[in-house]
């Protein structure tokens, strides 16, 4: 079908989800919206916030103070205002991955644009966090801007929705190295046929002035905006000390609910540190194709991170569909599939079973947060290795082995 | 120097050969191995889950209970309840009675009772109710009474219950007369001790189920959308625990425990086993699992309550083993039936949707030797001991098997089973998978003259190729059935469908039947680059099913019993064969399995319809949805042309 009646088509059809008559509980869900982007949360700030409290002097609120600030002046949180907005930012952050595919593929037009669109707006994960009205939504369309940007080599404007999403979440500072080079090098894919970093390292520090710059000037007026620095620690601060342990689908919480106080520190560091880890690697294995280097990354982050919902999960793998060229590659495909089936059952399961009808209990759900991390791990594995297996080629008779 | 065996073993496993090489072929042998064995270790894995479920009321199996929670203290309290208050349930009886005979209505009989509270002076109130089902309208008045905890704030509270109708036959229109007369002069008596630390509350519900749905409903403040009821005027705390009385004959014998909520959830264990622990040193009546009398302390009802059947040779059937093995098949196969179709075996099933841990106990109907006195001192002390808790009943198991009165099975040593089955089904699916994605393509050697002859070549040469595998075709399919199966549903909960059932069931059935053919013109003749549909589509349903009954399995261990031992061997069975009358007959089959209960079970089906739509039981849209498309896709594969 012709995208431009695809797409519009898909958008509708979302819009009118977002008004059909839904649970109540579903945007305070735990799988949905974490204590860092849950929309009843937001509500409570902005309220605290107009009535002269500051909403950070407790431990409820833990958006960022640019989201207060937009959500109490410009735009109100009303019944009608906000599933348009939500929606509007997953059709923003659909067309982003269009035209990200469009790039990389260097066309004007393809077959496959309302295909992709159509993973993206229907992909459970990701639609389902938006109905939920979890701040995640804006965070992808914050990250697939940013990437989108970056591959039309729009340096300033891919910086500037990073340096926002940052400001959102602070995980996604770390997909920063990737944007810089991918700024400079292109999104064209060049996994079957690998090269050294065409570019020149030493571009890239302009560029990282310029996105601190915007960081402080996003700093300072966040400041501004709440009036003192107990926002830093309430935001960014969360995803690094796991002030709140409100069961998430991600892999930290259950961790530190059981830890004697006196370890916490340490695992804190090495939980952070874990994370900080992969991202060099990565960019120099991948050098050749940073898209896919950012693509990986933000599979890595969805699992690993400290506040994982979903969405995060779900933008990794409707991003899969950028790259078709590793799908005959991929290592074991319907296991992960079958994974991600298990997971995606079990996880509401396990969750009623422990906080609605009381008979299981928090390692159930821990269980079942164990395999969605494992089907994350599986989706991560195979695309690991299709990415790179797909520069050796087929020859008849021959096996790849691994030195 | 090392030894010379360690050499030798060197030798053998450290060759000469290149690392990686060897490592491919070890790879290679290991994949050749396992592909081979296959097909045998499913089957085995298949055999050893069915054997395991026959093993399951096996006496070498189980453990024996014990309270878990040492807040309970069950039995080690002295009990006050007399002959003075047994006198005052017959007073109750006998007035109850007298509203029986004189036909009042169920208005009639709450104000009745409610007055009674109130002279007692607990504050008690009548709620009016009524349910809008496809089978026509339920009304009722329920009656209940608050007494305010002496001793504590009032947060938490238990509750005593009794139904109008009895449980016996289902609600089948026995009355719990004696049920209602013992809270009745429960109330009376409890009242008079200061040592509650939570409320009692007392209901008398009206119905069976249906007024105890309404009370519950109301209580916790839900909203059900066919439901029609009076907000309650007298507030109490959290229900923590709940004991229903049902006491429908003169006097009773026995004492029996029914514990299966609604949708399989069951009670903490701690609850059941407190009861037979006071039952038995304090009320010294002996004990049964629900109403199962043991057929060896009767000797002459041998035949009516074993279920060893009467052709079985008296040697066997003395057997100290197999006697045991039978009562508890008897126990487990009655749980089953329960826990599988999600019904509540009792009005204390309701309250599990809450939170709520409640048992019915069940007074077996005899001539004696028991009665008010028994049951009073055992209502007594269990309440004693639920009123000693502290937290909610947590520590003992929610996951169990009762076997028998004082032995369970843990979940670990029942739930193999199906994981066992569902482990097969998978290695099925993904076995089907692989045959999917590979084509042997012989080598056409032109061999001229030997075709004549007859003789096949004794090895054939060639080579397996690689083909693809387009499954957004059978995905589609699948998606299809689901959304028949939820089309069959919306038809099926309508009152039309339910007025004219002998009719309109036909014509699902038939409507069923006929439109699966429809994928027939999907079926494009079967190209050599791509996997034909029939065995994508098997693969995809084996592993979906899989999925579905693992997770099924922690849920509701007897209905995913029931679907392992409905779909495990037949959606193995499933395939395509190249004669149409073969296919259509496996196809009739395959039909007959997934709707067959539209036609013969007619009652049954009705029955789970006012179920769902009172009680909010699953069964009915599990089986149209998840069971039923599940069996018609298994159809839809064997009527493809291969």
């Amino acid at each position: 079908m012709d995208f431009r009646v695809a797409f519009p088509t898909l958008v509708a059809g979302r819009f009118l989800l977002a008004f059909a008559p839904l649970p109540v509980s579903l945007k305070d869900d735990h799988l949905l919206a974490s204590p860092l982007t849950s929309y009843s949360r937001l509500q409570e700030g902005i309220y605290l916030f107009q009535n002269g409290i500051d909403p950070y002097s407790g431990g409820s609120f833990r958006h960022s103070p640019l989201l207060l600030s937009l959500f109490s002046t410009v735009v109100p949180l009303t019944r009608y205002t906000t599933p348009l907005l939500w929606t509007a930012s997953d059709a923003i952050a659909a067309w982003a991955l269009v035209r990200i595919w469009r790039l990389r593929q260097n066309v004007r037009e393809s077959q496959r644009d309302g295909l992709i669109a159509a993973l993206y707006l229907f992909n459970p994960y990701l639609f389902l966090s938006s109905l939920a009205f979890s701040t995640s939504t804006l965070e992808n369309t914050l990250q697939l801007l940013s990437l989108m940007f970056a591959s039309r080599g729009h340096s300033s404007a891919s910086l500037l929705a990073l340096a926002f999403h940052v400001q959102l979440s602070l995980p996604a500072i770390l997909i920063l190295l990737p944007v810089l080079l991918l700024n400079l090098s292109g999104p064209a894919s060049h996994l079957a046929l690998p090269r050294p970093f065409p570019a020149n390292l030493r571009n890239t520090l302009p560029l990282l002035g310029e996105f601190v710059a915007y960081s402080l000037v996003l700093s300072c007026a966040a400041t501004l905006a709440c009036g003192n620095f107990a926002w830093i620690e309430k935001t960014w601060g969360a995803s690094l000390l796991l002030p709140d342990l409100t069961p998430n689908p991600g892999l930290w919480w259950y961790f530190f609910t059981e830890m004697f106080d006196h370890f916490r520190p340490f695992f804190l560091m090495v939980f952070s540190v874990h994370l900080l880890m992969y991202v060099v690697p990565i960019c120099i294995k991948f050098q050749h194709d940073l898209l896919y280097a950012s693509f990986l990354l933000v599979g890595i982050f969805a699992t690993f991170k400290a506040y994982p919902t979903l969405s995060d999960p779900g933008l990794f793998l409707s991003m899969m569909a950028l790259f078709p060229e590793t799908f005959p590659y991929f290592r074991h495909p319907i296991v992960t599939a079958l994974l991600h089936i298990h997971a995606s059952l079990l996880l509401p399961l396990f969750h009623s079973l422990w906080l609605t009808q009381g008979t299981g209990n928090a390692n159930f759900f821990y269980a079942s947060t164990l395999v969605f991390g494992m089907a994350n791990g599986a989706a991560l594995l195979d695309a690991i290795w299709a990415g790179l297996r797909i520069a050796v080629g087929e020859k008849k008779g021959y096996e790849v082995v691994q030195e | 120097m090392p030894p010379a065996f360690i050499l030798k073993l060197r030798e053998r496993f450290a060759s000469k050969a290149d690392r990686n090489v060897v490592r491919i072929q070890r790879r290679q042998v290991l994949t050749a191995l396992l592909w081979k064995s296959l097909p045998s270790l499913t089957s085995l894995l298949l055999v050893v889950g069915y054997l395991w479920m026959l093993v399951i009321p096996s006496p070498r199996l189980g453990q024996k209970t014990y309270i878990d929670e040492n807040a309970l203290q069950p039995g080690q309290v002295h009990t006050y309840w007399n002959w003075d208050d047994v006198h005052r349930a017959d007073n109750y009886l006998a007035q109850l009675e007298r509203l029986r005979d004189d036909n009042s209505t169920s208005e009639e009989i709450a104000t009745f009772i409610t007055g009674e509270f109130g002279k007692l002076g607990i504050s008690a109130s009548t709620q009016r109710y009524s349910f809008t089902t496809t089978a026509g309208a339920k009304n009722g008045t329920n009656s209940y009474a608050v007494f305010s905890s002496p001793r504590a704030s009032g947060t938490e509270a238990m509750v005593i219950s009794a139904s109008w109708l009895s449980r016996t036959g289902d609600g089948d229109g026995t009355l719990n007369l004696r049920g209602v007369s013992t809270v009745l002069s429960l109330a009376a008596f409890l009242k008079g001790y200061s040592l509650w630390a939570k409320d009692l509350i007392f209901v008398v519900s009206d119905g069976y189920l249906d007024g105890m749905q309404a009370w519950i409903t109301a209580y916790h403040g839900a909203i059900q959308s066919n439901l029609q009821a009076e907000p309650l005027t007298l507030p109490s705390g959290v229900i923590w625990t709940a004991l229903n009385i049902d006491y429908p004959g003169h006097s009773f014998s026995h004492l029996g425990v029914f514990f299966e909520g609604l949708n399989g959830r069951l009670p903490n264990q701690d609850l059941i086993n407190s009861f037979y622990v006071v039952a038995q040193h304090t009320g010294g009546v002996p004990l049964v699992v629900y109403d199962h009398l043991d057929p060896r302390e009767f000797p002459g009802r041998q035949d009516e309550l074993s279920i060893i059947p009467t052709w079985v040779p008296e040697p066997v059937k003395q057997n100290k083993e197999v006697n045991e093995y039978a009562a508890r098949m008897k126990n487990v196969l009655r749980h089953v039936s329960y826990q599988a179709r999600g019904q509540a075996s009792g009005v204390h099933g309701l309250l599990h949707q809450f939170r709520i841990d409640a048992i019915t106990l069940f007074a077996v109907p005899a001539v004696g030797p028991h009665g008010f006195h028994s049951i009073g001192r055992i209502v007594e002390s269990t309440l004693r001991t639920t009123n000693n808790l502290l937290e909610r009943l947590h520590a003992s198991f929610f996951f169990y098997l009762l076997v028998g009165t004082t032995t369970f099975l843990k979940i670990g040593s029942f739930l193999p089973s199906v994981i066992l089955i569902s482990v097969s089904l998978m290695f099925g699916g993904l076995r089907e998978w692989v045959n999917a994605g590979w084509i042997w393509i012989p080598e056409i050697q032109q061999t001229i003259g030997e075709k004549d002859s007859g003789e096949v070549p004794s090895r054939i040469s060639g080579t397996w190729s690689r083909r693809s595998r387009p499954v957004l075709k059978a995905l589609s399919i699948m998606l299809c059935t689901h959304a028949l199966g939820a089309v069959l549903f919306y038809a099926i909960t309508r009152p039309w469908f339910v007025r004219y059932q002998p009719a309109t069931s036909t014509t699902l059935l038939g409507l069923v039947l006929a439109l699966p053919l429809g994928c027939l013109s999907l079926s494009a003749p079967p190209a050599t680059q791509a996997a034909p549909l029939p065995v994508l589509l098997k693969s995809l349903n084996l592993c979906f099913t899989s999925t579905v009954l693992s997770i099924i399995s922690l849920l509701n261990f007897s209905l995913a019993a029931t679907l392992a031992i409905l779909l495990g061997l037949p959606l193995h069975l499933s395939s395509s064969a190249p004669r149409q009358s073969l296919r259509l007959t496996k196809y009739a089959f395959y039909q007959a399995l997934g709707f067959g209960w539209l036609v013969l079970g007619r009652e049954e089906t009705r029955r789970a319809i006012v179920d769902w739509e009172v009680l909010g039981v699953w069964f009915v849209p599990f089986v149209c949805v998840v069971y039923a498309p599940l069996v018609l896709q298994a159809a839809i594969v064997c009527i493809l042309p291969s």
